[in-house]
């Protein structure tokens, strides 16, 4: 489904969007994430396709805004039952029960929304915008309302149910574990929408700096093309000339943004792009363990795995030699 | 109480109360609305109006409603009907007086219900019609009453408005407290005490049930 809405108020916004499968719309708050979904929803004025010039509760669209407002008078199967009002009353019950068993939590049928955790409100919220049988569903934010430490078991089910069920459906997050895990990222910024396309494409080839910062490049440096060869391209940095992989848009004498993630910093014996530093702040997060490798006035962000740590036993303000991968080491213009 | 009259004005009393009650709430709930929901000019300058008569003296109020709606007022002179010292005066004077503490219970009722739920029940199709009776009033019912209640109350206990536009008149105008009033006058101990009260437990009731209604407001909120 193709989107193209131009808004004035609350921000100024204009943009053309693709939404095939599960599409995440990733960006930091303010940026106008949530008015999007509001003027496809129909909730605040706006011009352009599809739905243009309808009210809103003759849109075909199922609305989820980020605390999911359950009506709190009503039980879990009466919430889902509100879109069903054409109903008469038997029909309606089943169905809306119908709705609640493809979410996986008919038992909570008869329960109001204080009596639920937030996962489960989630779901009736779900099931009650499916049972209007929309034609694209608006997520607003499917995540932050979710404990992080529970996020995985929580919405990972949600996520492969609603995968499943073939409804374009855009999901406007922050959150880059979701993103992640769409079938399609649109990267919106304070500039407008900068970059669409698989989720793979965008976290491993953003086009700009500010791109590659959502997705979660921590090691962004400046640095000048010195010259090119064959599929590589050799780059002066603060962490000294780096062999990178050659896109084809760069020349030599350029000034470019080099990029590397955390997680993809390794102790490699590869002859390329050899870097020597002082380790320091090492901490656990989770079961990985985060730390800098501190190169003259650089620091260098890594991520390494538990066994990694059991083989290297690194400890502050030791010396530390890494390799950065060429292959992974990712080029943007500068503009 | 053996005085006939008594009961001739508490009947009344209730009847101004009652009609009261009911008009704001027609005029009140709109209000309300606007009040805890709209950004519009000149706001502010409304809110205080309808503010005003918590501070203005009553006989102030009554004085104006009076010159509004005596014999030469203005409106008798553009529609030629005069509303003093009738029923429908105490009516428009008690309206004008409660006013703020019916507004008060209908606005933070209004305030504290949040939006998404009425933007999400139009993605899910209700018009406004249902998102009024299956969304809103289900959810602030007890403040919308609590606040009907309050003003109810007040309206009651009104002495001055009611007395300046009303003029006390036994039988027509004259409510409970001005009737307290007269018998005191008259040295009637009794009976005034008898009046006092009943007011006092009237009243004492309606705001026990003011205070149960927001416990269950809040008990209710997620």
């Amino acid at each position: 489904m193709e989107i193209a809405y131009a808004l004035k108020h609350p921000v100024r916004l204009e943009l053309k969007l693709q939404v095939q499968g599960f599409t995440v719309l990733l960006g930091e708050s303010g940026v106008g994430k949530t008015s999007l979904l509001k003027a496809i929803a129909g909730l605040i004025p706006a011009s352009g396709q599809p739905f243009s010039g309808l009210r809103a509760e003759k849109r075909p669209v199922g609305y989820l805004p980020q605390h999911f407002a359950l009506f709190p008078h009503l039980r879990a199967w009466q919430n889902v039952a509100f879109p069903l009002a054409h109903l008469p009353g038997p029909a309606r019950k089943q169905k809306a029960l119908a709705y609640l068993e493809l979410m996986g939590i008919a038992e909570l049928a008869e329960r109001y929304p204080r009596q639920m955790s937030g996962g489960q409100q989630q779901r009736v919220a779900l099931a009650r915008a499916l049972a209007k049988e929309p034609q694209i569903l608006l997520l607003d934010e499917p995540t932050s309302a979710l404990d992080m430490a529970t996020r995985e078991e929580v919405f990972g089910g949600v996520l492969e149910r609603l995968k499943s069920l073939a409804l374009p459906t855009l999901a406007a997050s922050h959150d880059q574990w979701l993103a992640q895990r769409a079938h399609r990222v649109a990267v919106l910024t304070r500039h407008g929408l900068v970059q669409q396309g698989s989720a793979e494409e965008v976290f491993t080839r953003p086009k700009r700096l500010e791109v590659a910062r959502l997705v979660g490049f921590r090691n962004l440096w400046g640095g000048v093309v010195l010259r090119l060869e064959g599929g590589w391209v050799w780059v002066e940095t603060p962490l000294g000339v780096l062999q990178a992989a050659r896109p084809d848009w760069v020349q030599a004498g350029q000034k470019v943004w080099l990029g590397i993630r955390s997680e993809e910093v390794f102790t490699l014996d590869t002859p390329q792009n050899r870097v020597l530093g002082r380790v320091c702040q090492l901490r656990w997060q989770g079961l990985r363990l985060r730390g800098q490798l501190v190169v003259g006035e650089v620091a260098l962000d890594f991520l390494l795995p538990r066994y990694k740590q059991t083989q290297l036993g690194l400890t502050e303000g030791q010396q530390l030699e890494v390799a950065l991968e060429p292959r992974f080491l990712h080029l943007m213009p500068a503009s | 109480m053996d005085d006939p009259a008594f009961w001739q004005t508490l009947r009344l009393t209730l009847e101004v109360s009652l009609v009261t009650t009911v008009i704001l709430l027609i005029l009140g709930l709109p209000l309300g609305w606007v009040l805890a929901h709209k950004r519009f000019w000149g706001k502010r300058v409304l809110e205080s109006i309808v503010l005003l008569p918590l501070t203005l003296p009553p006989t102030v109020l009554g004085f104006y409603l009076l010159l509004l709606l005596g014999q030469n007022g203005p409106i008798a002179q553009t529609f030629g009907f005069t509303w003093a010292f009738r029923f429908e005066g105490l009516v428009v004077g008690s309206v004008l007086f409660s006013l703020p503490f019916a507004l008060n219970g209908y606005r933070e009722a209004f305030r504290s219900l949040d939006l998404d739920l009425i933007q999400t029940a139009r993605t899910l199709g209700a018009g406004w019609r249902r998102v009024w009776l299956e969304v809103i009033l289900p959810i602030t019912w007890p403040g919308i009453l609590s606040g009907s209640i309050l003003a109810f109350a007040h309206t009651l206990g009104e002495f001055g408005v009611v007395l300046m536009v009303g003029g006390s008149i036994p039988g027509k105008t004259q409510l409970v407290s001005i009737y307290i009033y007269d018998q005191v006058q008259a040295l009637q101990f009794g009976r005034a005490g008898e009046a006092a009260g009943l007011l006092l437990a009237v009243s004492f009731v309606l705001v026990y049930l003011v205070r149960t209604l927001e416990d269950v407001w809040r008990s209710r909120m997620p």
